[in-house]
């Protein structure tokens, strides 16, 4: 019987509801002034708000372009992604940080992204896997990297280094004490600070400096985030740790770089991008873009790479702390695009 | 939680011998929790004062911007904050509700004002209501025309919405059919149907002419609510008066401030939604107020509060103190991530952690709670099965405490990799934090189901109720309260959860908004992780404290919408 009463009560409440609800409506609808058959898209004006006058009005470009890869070449294809999206606001550029390596194996190579940074090239292994997923990686070198050797502030022994010492430090059961090093260095054993073996960092200095003969040392905090790294040699006396230039210029008062000689008889080369640029700076080295070919074809993508490209020779790139392209290359990649894109 | 007052019963009774040793120990205790819970507040808020001095880069501010402020606004209100404490108990905690309620409208009002303009525009909203009401006026005539039509009516409740909402599309299926997590191809599915049946939703935009967006926003959303307070306001009255007066008064209100807004910069529907959420619940309590005529002095703290800011604002301008330059201010909330720290935002992020929330929800709480309510109500506690059911249950506790990486993990290989969709999207991040917290919506739940007191069950068989009946109208109604309150609080953890979202590729950064749930979307904690490994320092220190604070925030508007909805079930 209760039951049936608040049956009965509710019942009464939903009627007055219907009431009151449909004479607002009816209210509504006489005072419509406004035909309304807007269904085009409306939510693509976002936040992303192109501020001075480069944008084109009548553009027709949409889509998703995925980027992933390098966490060294992030910082550039994320400049270049916000720079585009000024210009062409439908089209949504997502960039990860994954590490050059687990950008490839995990993304790049199943299909799942459309472009990949990197700072080392890429591997047979990872072409075969691309390949076998018919993927097409085609490469571009975009800039020049001087990889940054970097010890604790307080660190007052040592200030150039052989790439010989530093394979001694890093590889697979290497020394354990500075003073194994030279015999003036302090008995203290060495905290090493450096990247994960996703990265291309990782691969480079590995495959340029460690020697191919050896492993990289387990023996280090690895981690895709440089500020970890940098966090670790700042806060420990004999903490040593290596990380993209970048990372370096915009944060040189927590940590020191060393300078760094391929062997004895060369003269010590300090990390900076006129040195990388001159090739005086021994631990300079390339980095890389992959496209996916077969995506190419579709314009949203393409005109990405076109302006990624030709804005890889602009001043934006040295502010982020690397060596930008030079004439030469940039007209060389965009012949290399046009060729992988058919056009 | 319940065994308080028998303590203090039982203590009394004891022999004098004993008491004197047992209060020693008791007191000692007694001191170390009272220093747990002094040392554990202290650091949280030490944390989150650090934080915040980031976040508002107080530093930045002069000396005399602080000597302005600390007169006009810190002075006031803490000496009315004073006189309250002392003299008028009754006037503080009107004062403490008059502040408060019109803070929580403006963060509800800013999320409504996110789904209105990112999610669904209001003529898709009328048109979605409309069709709500439709389907609710066809169940309620088929309960009243045919009541004894018990399996008709399990029909009607689950086909009319569906056929409101959806009609029956055109189908069109072409796709191969893969086992999952193997991905060998079996066989390749592939039809069409024509449109059968237009559902409500489309028929409405058939009409040649809609209302401008404004006075929709006025008939659905202000109308509704002001209709539901009004309820409050009658229930509270004796004479059932206050809906229709409050509908009345919100309406004409927000109407013209609809038609102000514009003239001022700003979009009619956001005035809408903005002095809706501020306007309503705010007269429901003032009416309130003047109807127990108590407290009236405390209706003056907000007011000394929005005064003092503004004079403090104007005098400071005035004398020309520089005021904090905070981080975390309008423009973060509402522009996209950037590489200049000064420009960087968080308002794509903020929206895909407000969709996936609205998957997770959609996801774990249904699941959930049908979970625990067979395994409460239903399955069999004794004999082979019913140990099977205790297993599983052990297990449903074990699965609570797994590392949310590994939820992530499984998330990649269940929807990415087996089902095969994008990595990185809205529903595929829901999905997985929705499996994240299911155990713990599961355990929730079963602890509100426990708690009811089988004597209601009994009750109700004894009056020859049968097992759903009970479930429906004793036992589910009695353990709403606990279930939602587990259930908003394992959300607030789902939406601070990083750990999976990084496994199935959130990517780091997002700067469009998400168009829907299939589209790729920024995550709050993603976005914040992602802040703290920028090159430029202003992004570790400043940026990602702003985006921590706006995370707490929404967190903690979550969590009290937990407890406003559990006290509101409590009472009734």
């Amino acid at each position: 019987m209760a039951d049936q009463n608040s049956e009965v009560v509710s019942g009464a409440t939903r009627r007055k509801f219907l009431t009151v609800a449909g004479s607002t409506g009816a209210l509504a609808l006489a005072g419509c002034t406004e035909s309304s058959s807007d269904d085009d898209d409306s939510g693509s004006d976002d936040g992303s708000s192109s501020d001075g006058g480069s944008t084109n009005g009548g553009d027709s470009l949409s889509g998703v372009v995925e980027i992933t890869g390098s966490s060294t070449v992030f910082p550039v294809s994320d400049t270049m992604a916000e720079n585009f999206m000024d210009e062409h606001p439908d089209v949504n550029v997502t960039v990860d940080s994954t590490g050059s390596g687990g950008g490839f194996d995990n993304h790049f190579c199943p299909g799942q992204s459309d472009l990949n940074g990197a700072s080392r090239p890429i591997s047979d292994q990872e072409t075969e896997q691309c390949t076998s997923n018919d993927v097409q990686p085609v490469e571009f070198e975009i800039a020049q990297d001087a990889l940054t050797m970097a010890v604790n502030n307080d660190n007052d022994w040592v200030d150039c280094m052989t790439f010989d010492e530093m394979s001694q430090i890093w590889r697979e059961d290497g020394v354990e004490n500075w003073s194994d090093i030279r015999d003036e260095f302090p008995d203290e054993p060495f905290e090493l600070y450096g990247p994960a073996d996703t990265s291309g960092t990782y691969d480079w200095f590995n495959a340029n400096v460690i020697g191919e003969e050896y492993g990289h040392t387990t023996n280090h905090e690895p981690t895709e985030e440089d500020d970890l790294i940098v966090q670790g040699i700042r806060d420990n006396v004999a903490g040593m740790g290596y990380f993209g230039y970048a990372y370096y210029s915009s944060n040189e008062e927590e940590v020191k770089a060393l300078d760094v000689r391929a062997s004895e008889d060369d003269p010590c080369g300090s990390p900076g991008l006129d040195t990388a640029k001159e090739g005086t700076y021994p631990m300079a080295r390339p980095l890389f873009i992959y496209a996916n070919e077969e995506q190419l074809q579709r314009d949203e993508f393409y005109e990405f790479m076109r302006f990624y490209l030709e804005e890889a020779e602009k001043d934006l790139v040295s502010e982020i702390g690397y060596v930008p392209s030079n004439a030469d290359m940039v007209e060389e990649n965009l012949q290399k695009l046009d060729e992988a894109a058919g056009r | 939680m319940a065994s308080e007052p028998t303590d203090g019963g039982t203590a009394s009774d004891r022999p004098t011998l004993t008491m004197s040793i047992s209060q020693l120990r008791g007191r000692i205790f007694e001191l170390i929790s009272a220093g747990a819970t002094i040392f554990g507040i202290t650091v949280v808020m030490g944390m989150l004062v650090y934080v915040a001095r980031d976040a508002l880069r107080l530093g930045a501010a002069d000396p005399g911007w602080y000597l302005v402020f600390f007169w006009t606004l810190v002075v006031p209100s803490l000496g009315m904050a004073g006189y309250f404490a002392v003299r008028d108990r009754a006037a503080g905690s009107v004062a403490y509700a008059a502040t408060g309620i019109p803070v929580i409208g403006i963060l509800v009002a800013g999320g409504l004002v996110i789904v209105f303009t990112e999610l669904i525009d209001p003529q898709e909203w009328l048109a979605l209501v409309f069709a709500l009401v439709v389907a609710g006026a066809i169940i309620s005539a088929h309960q009243r025309y045919r009541p004894q039509a018990t399996f008709e009516r399990l029909l009607v409740l689950f086909l009319t919405p569906i056929l409101t909402l959806y009609g029956i599309p055109a189908l069109s299926v072409d796709r191969a059919i893969t086992t999952p997590l193997t991905g060998t191809e079996l066989f390749t599915l592939s039809f069409s149907t024509p449109a059968l049946l237009p559902s409500v939703r489309e028929l409405l935009f058939v009409l040649p002419i809609l209302p401008a967006g404004w006075i929709l926003l006025l008939g659905t959303v202000t109308a509704p609510l002001a209709y539901g307070f009004g309820r409050l306001i009658a229930a509270r009255r004796d004479d059932e008066r206050g809906r229709l007066e409050l509908v009345a008064v919100a309406v004409t209100v927000v109407a013209i401030a609809a038609n102000i807004g514009p003239l001022v910069g700003l979009s009619a529907e956001g005035t809408i939604l903005v002095t809706t959420a501020l306007l309503v619940p705010t007269l429901t309590y003032l009416e309130g107020v003047v109807r127990r005529r108590e407290g009236f002095a405390g209706l003056a703290f907000p007011v000394v509060l929005v005064g003092g800011t503004f004079v403090g604002a104007v005098l400071a301008t005035s004398l020309g103190f520089a005021s904090p330059d905070p981080w975390l201010d309008w423009s973060f909330l509402t522009s996209a991530p950037s590489r200049t720290p000064e420009d960087a935002g968080m308002y794509p992020p903020l929206v895909g952690s407000i969709l996936i929330v609205i998957v997770i929800a959609m996801s774990a709480f249904p699941v959930g709670v049908g979970a625990a309510i067979y395994l409460e109500e239903y399955a069999p506690d004794s004999g082979r099965l019913g140990r099977f059911v205790d297993f599983l249950e052990v297990n449903i506790g074990n699965l609570a405490g797994v590392p949310s990486i590994v939820y992530g993990l499984l998330g990649l290989a269940l929807f990415v990799n087996g089902v095969g969709l994008r990595d990185g999207i809205v529903i595929v991040a829901g999905l997985t934090i929705g499996l994240l917290i299911l155990p713990i919506v599961i355990i929730s739940s079963q602890e509100a189901i426990k708690a009811v007191p089988d004597s209601r069950r009994e009750a109700s068989y004894g009056m020859g109720a049968t097992r759903w009946q009970t479930i429906r109208h004793v036992v589910l109604p009695e353990a709403f309260p606990g279930i939602l309150t587990g259930t908003i609080l394992a959300m607030g953890r789902a939406i601070g959860e990083t750990a999976p979202l990084l496994m199935i590729g959130v990517a780091d950064s997002v700067r469009s908004v998400p168009d829907g749930f299939f589209d790729i979307a920024a995550a709050m904690p993603a976005q914040i992780f992602s802040w703290k490994s920028e090159l430029a320092p202003e992004f570790r220190t400043g940026v990602m404290a702003a985006g921590v604070i706006t995370l707490l925030v929404v967190l903690l508007v979550m969590n009290g919408t937990a407890i406003v909805l559990r006290n509101k079930y409590q009472r009734e």
